[in-house]
């Protein structure tokens, strides 16, 4: 395994008496996918927020690149290099496509030209370089969420979390997401997705995180993850494990 | 910009040569105070568009800020002696400092609650103004009467022009804009792309209420007399909100247009039907609530958008392939 870009240890984050995210610990390699699954109300998107600094951890650390970046803001995340998508997606409904990356890409492009043009860049390879000029609020889902791979795109971020960029999408628009995906990857990207499509999560991630109830309750890759007990027993119940 | 493409710049030009010229062909000192209150409004117009408009905070306190800009300058020259040079610049300060003072709370509200909570600042700071000694209480404070109608007639311009001019370069051509335009937009979505929302709201903030400071301290001046209700009074915020909200907000276009308009209609209305001014305010508050309901872009936001929906004409390929929009 190579060089660990991000080890999040023991980390767990209450709310009140809730404990969303309790004691999970993982590696996620230079370079590799990792997928991160689980039943719904497993914590997953609250251990998306607390490693993209939206919420300080209770307990544990998130060490990025050798940094431990528990608690810091989002923004600051940003500049370091680690770029987040939202699953309930975030477009700047008011301003056009293009003036949406363009606010990301000023991140490492400060002159509003050459952030334009990166901007344009990006919307080159995510396929949306010909609704630039539209309006973010008329873009279809599959299109808000190429916006929002776009945007964490233009922040040229060495880490990428991607919170169900697939789910909702027909079967075509399905497969254009994981080519991009894929193509991120093969530039160095390392990746850690949350989604809820089997047949994709499956496809591409190199190792599979599997969280219920907040703890991991495995971690292997996907043919490992999909023989354990109590990965069947979380989806599928008591008798089929 | 792309709304002042062609005939856009030329227009500015002519208007800026046109108001340049003005008082030397024309000697009408009333016309000439008219224009000269007019063009403060536009300037206060804008000033608070970079607040409400841009970043999305609507601040109906924004008339404290020109009220304090105004008790600066007359406490500066009527009780410390400073020139009016050295004490112009301090009520922008003094503007701005309060702005940053009353931003660490209040702009961690949002919405109504930060509306409420710049108003109640307003009413603090006008409390302030009637029991205080040294600003005169509820006699307000005479200033020495400096009689020059051109003299401020060329300051207000010049301050407005350059404010103008100022925020037109920081909001439409720099970075700034675009950023307190995704605060507006999705506060939270801003941060994960590397913005600080804290930061630049109080920029956008102290942004708006520097001019607004020193426009307040170029109107006491000029009109020799403050006093609380005049310059610390819901009227200026009031009235701010309406030429925003009438012209177009997020722009810089819509509240100087917005201004001019109501302003006109003001001055007119005072002029013809100076017996009615409740009807003034009753005509004022329909007036927020139609362009609220039937032009939710301001006039200048409707206007521009018909221009954008029809097709345009072919324009000279860009260095990048720039598709035309829609499909």
């Amino acid at each position: 395994m190579a060089e660990p870009i991000l080890k999040v240890a023991s980390l767990t984050k209450c709310f009140g008496g809730l404990t969303a995210v309790d004691d999970v610990s993982f590696q996620v390699a230079q370079g590799e996918i990792v997928g991160l699954i689980g039943p719904n109300g497993a914590g997953k998107t609250t251990l998306f927020n607390v490693i993209s600094g939206y919420y300080a951890p209770t307990k544990g650390s998130v060490v990025f690149q050798g940094a431990d970046i528990g608690g810091k803001p989002p923004y600051h995340l940003a500049g370091v290099g680690i770029g987040r998508t939202f699953q309930v997606v975030k477009p700047f409904a008011g301003l056009t496509v293009l003036e949406n990356v363009v606010i990301a890409s000023f991140l490492r492009h400060p002159k509003r030209a050459d952030a334009e043009r990166q901007a344009w860049q990006v919307l080159e390879t995510t396929g949306l370089a010909d609704r630039a000029h539209v309006s973010a609020a008329g873009l279809t889902l599959a299109g808000r969420k190429r916006l929002e791979i776009s945007k964490a795109l233009a922040l040229e971020p060495s880490f990428l979390l991607l919170d169900e960029v697939v789910a909702g999408l027909n079967p075509t628009e399905a497969d254009r997401t994981v080519e991009l995906i894929m193509k991120l990857k093969e530039q160095g990207l390392t990746i850690l997705i949350v989604e809820h499509i089997m047949r994709v999560i499956m496809n591409i991630s190199d190792r599979l995180v599997v969280l219920n109830f907040g703890r991991k309750i495995a971690e292997g890759t996907p043919a490992e993850v999909c023989g354990d007990p109590q990965v069947i027993q979380a989806y599928l119940g008591e008798a089929a494990a | 910009m792309k709304t002042t493409t062609g005939r856009g710049p030329a227009f500015l030009a002519f208007l800026a040569v046109a108001l340049l010229v003005l008082p030397l062909v024309m000697h009408d000192t009333f016309v000439l105070r008219v224009l000269t209150e007019g063009i403060m409004w536009v300037g206060l117009a804008i000033a608070f568009d970079v607040i409400a408009g841009y970043t999305g905070y609507l601040n109906f306190g924004h008339g404290a800020f020109f009220g304090i800009g105004a008790y600066t300058i007359a406490v500066l020259m009527m009780q410390a002696n400073l020139p009016f040079a050295l004490a112009l610049p301090a009520g922008g300060l003094a503007a701005g400092i309060v702005a940053f003072i009353a931003g660490v709370p209040t702009l961690r509200l949002k919405g109504a609650y930060f509306a409420i909570a710049t108003w109640a600042l307003s009413r603090a700071i006008q409390q302030l103004a009637l029991n205080l000694d040294f600003t005169g209480g509820p006699d307000g404070m005479r200033l020495e009467a400096f009689l020059n109608p051109q003299f401020f007639y060329y300051l207000m311009l010049i301050t407005v022009g350059l404010t103008f001019a100022i925020l037109w370069y920081l909001l439409e051509r720099a970075p700034f804009g675009l950023k307190l335009k995704a605060i507006r937009e999705d506060e939270e979505g801003a941060k994960a792309l590397g913005l600080n929302p804290t930061k630049l709201k109080m920029q956008a903030f102290i942004l708006s209420a520097l001019p607004t400071g020193i426009l307040g301290g170029i109107y006491a001046y000029w009109i020799t007399f403050i006093d609380p209700s005049s310059t610390l009074g819901d009227l200026v915020s009031d009235q701010a909100v309406v030429m925003v909200v009438f012209g177009g907000m997020g722009t810089l276009f819509g509240p100087a247009l917005g201004a001019v308009l109501i302003f006109a209609f003001k001055t007119i209305f005072w002029a013809y039907l100076s017996d009615f001014q409740l009807l003034y305010l009753i005509i004022l508050g329909a007036l927020i609530a139609i362009s609220v309901i039937f032009i939710p872009n301001g006039l200048w936001g409707t206007l521009v958008r018909r221009k954008a929906d029809r097709p345009r004409p072919e324009r000279a390929p860009a260095a990048v392939v720039a598709p035309e929009e829609g499909n």
